[in-house]
């Protein structure tokens, strides 16, 4: 029973994780209907952004967030503006191959900066973990997903109450609906691919803290925060949450019952499942 | 004679609204059936509950005298109903001809298995329809009056039995509608019946054997084209929405 | 068909059939490596051009098509043409089963739908004790790289002329109309789900034969390689790159790319990843309809071509 409740804590606290590094895919992809196959190679940069912040300014990394994240903002706008709104127009598969090409460049561009060694974000008191009666917590990661939850719940509020969210919510809807805010679509689209890239360079840092980061990783988390997205739904943040969380617990589970090579099979069986049963998502419209 | 197409109390209904409610009519061999009501009146839904494309929520199709009810959209195609779209399908990267030669492929019964006759028999269709000198055009290129020729034409080389036109002569100028006219007159002669949903009101007063009319999923009349058109309440339906 | 196309391509073929007595080992071994990716290509192009279904899913094939080699030579001992009819059979089972619940979803949904296919297949494979779980399984040598190169050129053409005859065809126009508009070819008559799951599995019969005749050409076979997913995004790209839902793009795209990738490696290793990634990105600005479509529009339009399509596609 005790096993059962820690596997459990584990699963939420890296189900928290999960869903601040789908978030941003989700808002993209949502919004402005870009599969970003890059996205986890720029969760990969935000990771080594907080490392080199650490290890060389002696930033602690999630106080280094804001700055990790101004920075992959401007990288993320500057993407946008420059190159995917060169593309928005053009059949589907065309974003979706032009954001594989910024994984490879990306990937490789890691390598040769970085070197391809594993890095962890190591603050002093990254070691320590607090229990809790039978539980024992890490405290880096209950610290991420503190993180993650405010993040998660904060980007819900920004959507929901801000000019700007709502206009970037409008063009989701109708690109000329968005005009009548005010905000010119270039500019638009790249704001909301900004904020997309900040959430992953965050989501990054956050990985830094409790798992390593090597230039490869991008590729899987990607497929994770695919397969997160669609579970919890591409209309809400709050969906993000709980796909999020729903995957943790999932995996935690299946490697706890049925061994570690299965948590794939899980994840993804229930993406495929997902996609045929309620293509919305779990908290997302029916059709 | 038994009914070409028949429904019997045919309802759809989805997410709270009632679209189509209880409709009974029958489309008889040869025989042009108009169709009219106030925009929202459910006619479109009704199409396409008979082509397959929506599923009726109550009630049965029937087609020569067979329940269609549980067929897909292409089985009933196949079967002989054809159909015209209000918001019009081309195949955009296909050539005009290409377009035809679709419906000529797998259209009725096991359509044409050879691609030059289909696209020989689509050339004939598209002559019909008077679209015979732009067969080699992209369907993306063609502007609104044509493109509901094409549509027209794409339904014929299906060689269907029953015919439903969706408002084929919406944005027409006069002329352009009296030449439709004489489209689906000439259709009607080669012995197709036709339903036509339209809201030209003097087209359709020309063309239908018969008329009907749907206002809010419901039909309020039936009956021969001056006879309807007289009825207070049809009056009412379309006065009632001026003056809303 | 004109007489002097016909002979145009027999001589290329030719040319090509020949390579094993006039080039070396090293340019048979790309070869091999070329026409087998070609092939790919032009399996998806049958599901992912033509029909307008962008499959993730078919490394799933080519890692089938490998392991029904493998396990019928190595667990059965039995002979090659054997592996392989059990590799397709792998293959159009898979289709049929997996295909029809998958294809009724579109666009992106579809394509995240056969890539998270493939994640789930690998893990599976992993686990599956006939087909040597994690470690694999390893093929009894035949150290006969021309073979394998004409083979892989005699899949490539047979897989070429089933598209070309496709396009002459009431399944191929059928097909067509899919991609182009699929509720309106239903109710012209179309069996739209048919169609597709038959798209689906002719693409994955030949995925299937690829990866056959790859296993036995390495000898190897373990899940992580046999079903990788970054095999199904270079055929993806390649069939895109030189023109998808045409005969000869996918083709033109798989050798184009296959060089570039071979040349820069061998000039500027470490960089070699980096270009071609640039190159990828370059092409999908400047030639988002491939190079099949490049090469016929640019006699027209010169340097404007590229602008033409920025244009159009930009927001």
């Amino acid at each position: 029973m005790d096993l059962l409740a820690q596997i459990l804590v584990n699963g939420v606290l890296q189900g928290g994780l999960y869903a601040v590094m789908a978030l941003g895919l989700a808002l993209v992809w949502g919004v402005l209907n870009i599969v970003n196959l890059a996205h986890g190679a720029f969760i990969m940069l935000g990771g080594y952004a907080s490392w080199y912040l650490y290890t060389d300014l002696h930033i602690d990394p999630f106080l280094g967030l804001p700055l990790t994240a101004v920075v992959m903002f401007a990288i993320g706008y500057g993407i946008q503006r420059g190159l995917l709104n060169l593309v928005i127009r053009a059949p589907m598969f065309n974003t979706l191959l032009i954001t594989f090409g910024l994984e490879v460049v990306l990937t490789y561009l890691a390598q040769m900066v970085f070197s391809a060694d594993f890095r962890t974000i190591n603050p002093s008191y990254a070691g320590n973990s607090f229990t809790l009666g039978p539980l024992v917590v890490p405290v880096a990661r209950l610290v991420a997903f503190a993180v993650a939850i405010f993040l998660t719940v904060s980007m819900w509020l920004f959507l929901l109450h801000t000019r700007l969210g709502r206009a970037i919510r409008a063009t989701a809807q109708n690109l000329v609906a968005a005009r009548l805010y005010g905000v010119e679509p270039r500019h638009l689209y790249a704001m909301t691919f900004g904020l997309g890239i900040a959430l992953a360079g965050m989501a990054g840092t956050l990985y830094g803290t409790v798992s390593q980061i090597n230039p490869y990783i991008g590729a899987t988390l990607t497929a994770k925060s695919f397969a997160i997205s669609i579970i919890g739904g591409l209309e809400n943040p709050l969906g993000v949450l709980v796909g999020g969380l729903f995957l943790g617990i999932v995996e935690s589970l299946t490697t706890l019952y049925i061994g570690q090579t299965y948590a794939d099979v899980a994840s993804f069986g229930i993406l495929v499942l997902v996609l045929i049963v309620r293509p919305g998502g779990l908290l997302g419209k029916t059709t | 004679m038994k009914a070409l197409l028949e429904a019997r109390n045919v309802t759809r209904s989805f997410a709270g609204l009632v679209a189509v409610d209880n409709v009974s009519f029958t489309l008889e061999p040869g025989e042009i059936l108009g169709l009219i009501g106030p925009n929202g009146a459910g006619k479109t839904t009704l199409i396409s509950l008979i082509s397959g494309t929506q599923p009726p929520s109550s009630g049965e199709i029937l087609f020569q005298g067979e329940s269609i009810n549980h067929l897909p959209a292409f089985r009933r195609a196949r079967l002989g109903i054809g159909r015209t779209f209000q918001i019009m399908r081309p195949f955009p990267g296909l050539s005009v001809l290409d377009n035809v030669a679709v419906g000529a492929l797998f259209g009725r019964g096991d359509g044409e298995a050879k691609l030059a006759k289909a696209r020989e028999y689509a050339r004939e269709c598209l002559e019909f329809v008077g679209l015979g000198k732009i067969i080699d055009k992209r369907a993306d290129e063609l502007g609104g009056p044509d493109r509901k020729r094409l549509e027209l034409a794409k339904a014929l080389a299906m060689q269907p039995q029953v015919l439903l036109c969706d408002e084929v002569m919406a944005g027409l100028n006069h002329s352009e509608i009296d030449e439709v006219i004489e489209v689906i007159r000439k259709v009607r002669d080669r012995g197709i019946s036709i339903l036509v949903i339209e809201h030209v009101i003097k087209a359709i007063k020309s063309l239908s054997d018969r008329l009907l009319v749907l206002h809010h999923g419901e039909m309020i009349a039936e009956g021969t084209p001056d006879d309807v058109l007289a009825d207070p309440i049809v009056i009412e339906a379309y006065l009632g929405k001026k003056r809303a | 068909m004109k007489a002097w196309k016909i002979g145009l391509i027999l001589a290329v073929l030719a040319v090509f059939a020949g390579v094993p007595w006039y080039g070396s080992d090293v340019l048979i071994q790309f070869g091999i490596n070329a026409l087998l990716l070609a092939v790919l290509a032009q399996g998806w192009n049958i599901i992912g051009g033509y029909t307008g279904y962008a499959s993730f899913g078919n490394s799933v094939f080519f890692g089938l098509g490998g392991y029904g080699v493998g396990i019928a030579m190595v667990q059965w001992h039995l002979p090659f043409a054997v592996g392989m009819a059990f590799g397709v059979v792998l293959a159009v089972v898979f289709a049929v089963l997996l295909g029809i619940p998958v294809l009724r979803l579109k666009g992106h949904y579809f394509a995240i739908a056969t890539l998270a296919l493939s994640q789930v297949m690998t893990a599976i494979v992993s686990n599956v004790g006939i087909a040597g779980q994690n470690i694999g399984l390893v093929l009894p040598p035949l150290n006969n790289d021309p073979l394998f190169y004409e083979l892989s050129l005699g899949l490539l053409s047979i897989a070429t002329l089933t598209i070309w005859g496709l396009t002459r065809s009431r399944f191929g126009f059928g097909l067509i109309a899919i991609r182009e508009n699929e509720e309106g070819a239903a109710v012209m008559g179309v069996n739209t789900t048919l169609y597709k799951v038959m798209a689906f599995a002719l693409s994955g019969i030949f995925s299937a034969l690829a990866g056959g005749i790859h296993a036995y050409w390495i000898t190897f076979l373990d899940p992580a390689s046999a079903f990788d997913i970054s095999l199904n995004v270079k055929m993806i790209i390649m069939a895109v790159f030189g023109g998808p839902g045409t005969v000869l793009g996918p083709i033109v795209g798989a050798l184009s790319l296959s060089a570039i990738s071979e040349f820069l490696s061998s000039e500027v290793t470490s960089i070699a990843g980096l270009f071609f990634g640039l190159v990828i990105v370059v092409a999908v600005v400047l030639m988002p309809r491939g190079l099949a479509d490049m090469l016929r529009r640019m006699r027209k339009l010169g340097w404007g071509y590229f602008i033409e399509n920025i244009r159009a596609h930009r927001l």
